[in-house]
């Protein structure tokens, strides 16, 4: 059993107050949903989990299982078994999927690598997300379209097999099919591994494939309002405003 | 496929297609200063490799006739150099020049004179600087629809200072021409990186451009690098080979040697 663990966490950039106290426990085989309107720090979250260092942590403290991470290096936390898949991921010009994939696989597993059967799982996983067999030669996302950069990351949370995944958007610039690839592909990592999972979501329709547990609503860098998987169909009911209105005078 | 080789004393071409000719002479016994001229008859490969210690000094001089489309592939390891390299194309000739460089020590000049209509030259430079280097270019446009496209990439390390200078000249009349210059210097040091990009152009009718950008890789790329359990140091490592690799096509695993021997 792994422990995500976000205690009064307050996090700013360049001196603007993004998160303020927030708090949140995400445990083995639990999905939660974050939803929000834009700007009430969403992203912010889920990359200040990850370490990005344009983001500094003024107050709190975030554990994976009671290790306290906030100092921790970006790499040291990914081989902790965190994994980021990336709302707009970057593209790098000249850095080839092979050797970024290999790189990642050799931080992993060390000695333990091998190179045959990881270039045979790439194979399988371009297959089963629909992605072109010759992307392990291009330049990492490099002419990547936006639904190929979202397949791309889901391969690389299937190969690099995390404990903690955290989806940021994961279905924006997804079109139709790409949408339930994208989406079935995460669910069925979810009932293989059973990972802790924090999605971050603007829409419901994401929620039609990936099934959560827990519901929260952001605002103002906070959880105003949490619950099952209704909540997601009130918003698209009534909207953010007034679901936050209405939690706001509870 | 033809092959010159230069080290301290000498240069010799060793392989020869026939389609270029080769001499050489010392233009001053004194000075120490080899002068090599090549004339480039037809379509060939040329590969330029300089290995060495010490003080290595020469002046080439490389004719590219009319309609020749010639690649010319060259490797600079290990000794001090001093180098003069004067390029000129004729009428409707192509040539793609690529150097990949890990010397000790570099102070060098190019010259390109672009002296026949619809000439046009793709220059790719790369480098590990790790002491002095500093490369002067003069572009002459002496011809009408004329192109050239002249790409610098250094990583600066250790004690490097490194400084691309790029003068591209367009004159009044000549027209139609395209000029463009890349510049990009990773700097790894404190330690001081020029870059001066000029575009002297006289004429209207051209499509000029340049960029030139001296500093670290971006922190965007190192933590999504990061984000998969990468460390800074390979982060680093993989994306020189990315920044270096692009646009070379022959010196590859020279070139992928000397990053390993850098960022291992």
């Amino acid at each position: 059993m792994n422990t995500l663990k976000i205690q009064n966490l307050t996090v700013e950039v360049e001196g603007k107050i993004i998160l303020k106290d927030f708090n949140l426990e995400i445990k083995s085989g639990e999905i939660h949903a974050i939803m929000g309107p834009n700007g009430t720090g969403k992203s912010t979250l889920t990359k200040v989990i990850m370490g990005d260092p344009n983001y500094k942590i003024s107050d709190g403290e975030i554990y994976f299982n009671d290790i306290l991470i906030n100092n921790m290096p970006v790499n040291e936390r990914a081989n902790l078994g965190i994994f980021l898949g990336m709302q707009m991921p970057l593209a790098i010009e000249g850095v080839t999927n092979a050797d970024f994939l290999r790189s990642a696989m050799r931080a992993k597993n060390g000695d333990k690598f091998k190179l045959l059967p990881f270039v045979k799982k790439v194979d399988e996983l371009t297959k089963m997300l629909h992605m072109n067999s010759d992307m392990l030669n291009r330049g990492v996302n490099d002419g990547f379209s936006g639904g190929e950069r979202k397949k791309n990351e889901i391969l690389q949370m299937y190969l690099l097999e995390p404990s903690v995944v955290l989806l940021d958007e994961i279905d924006s610039g997804l079109d139709v099919d790409s949408l339930k690839i994208v989406g079935e592909s995460v669910m069925n990592y979810y009932k293989d591994k059973a990972p802790a999972v924090l999605l971050v979501t603007h829409y419901q329709r994401l929620l039609d494939y990936i099934k959560p547990d827990f519901i929260h609503i952001m605002n103002g860098g906070k959880i105003v309002k949490s619950g099952d998987s209704s909540l997601a169909l009130e918003v698209e009911k009534k909207g953010y405003d007034k679901v936050i209105k209405e939690a706001k005078d509870e | 496929m033809n092959k010159i080789i230069i080290d301290n004393e000498k240069s010799l071409l060793v392989t020869s297609d026939g389609n270029l000719s080769f001499k050489t002479d010392e233009s001053s016994k004194f000075l120490n200063v080899q002068n090599l001229n090549v004339k480039i008859s037809s379509d060939t490969d040329l590969i330029i490799e300089c290995t060495g210690n010490g003080d290595i000094k020469f002046d080439i001089y490389i004719n590219v006739l009319e309609g020749v489309k010639a690649n010319i592939y060259e490797l600079k390891k290990d000794a001090v150099y001093k180098s003069q390299y004067k390029y000129y194309l004729e009428k409707d000739s192509y040539l793609n020049v690529q150097r990949v460089i890990s010397s000790t020590s570099i102070n060098d000049m190019t010259i390109i004179n672009l002296n026949g209509d619809n000439a046009k030259v793709d220059y790719n430079l790369k480098t590990v600087c790790k002491s002095f280097e500093k490369y002067n270019y003069l572009v002459y446009h002496n011809a009408r629809k004329t192109s050239s496209n002249i790409i610098n990439n250094g990583v600066n390390i250790l004690e490097g200072e490194l400084e691309f200078n790029v003068s591209s000249f367009v004159p009044n009349d000549i027209k139609k021409c395209y000029v463009n210059q890349e510049s990009r210097i990773i700097n790894m040091t404190d330690n001081l990186c020029i870059i001066k990009p000029n575009l002297f152009i006289d004429e209207e009718d051209v499509i000029a451009s340049h960029s030139a950008l001296i500093g670290t890789f971006s922190s965007f790329e190192i933590f999504y690098l990061m984000s998969r359990g990468i460390s800074k140091k390979e982060s680093d490592r993989l994306l020189t080979k990315g920044f270096l690799m692009k646009g070379i096509s022959y010196h590859k695993d020279d070139l992928k040697e000397i990053i390993d021997k850098y960022w291992r």
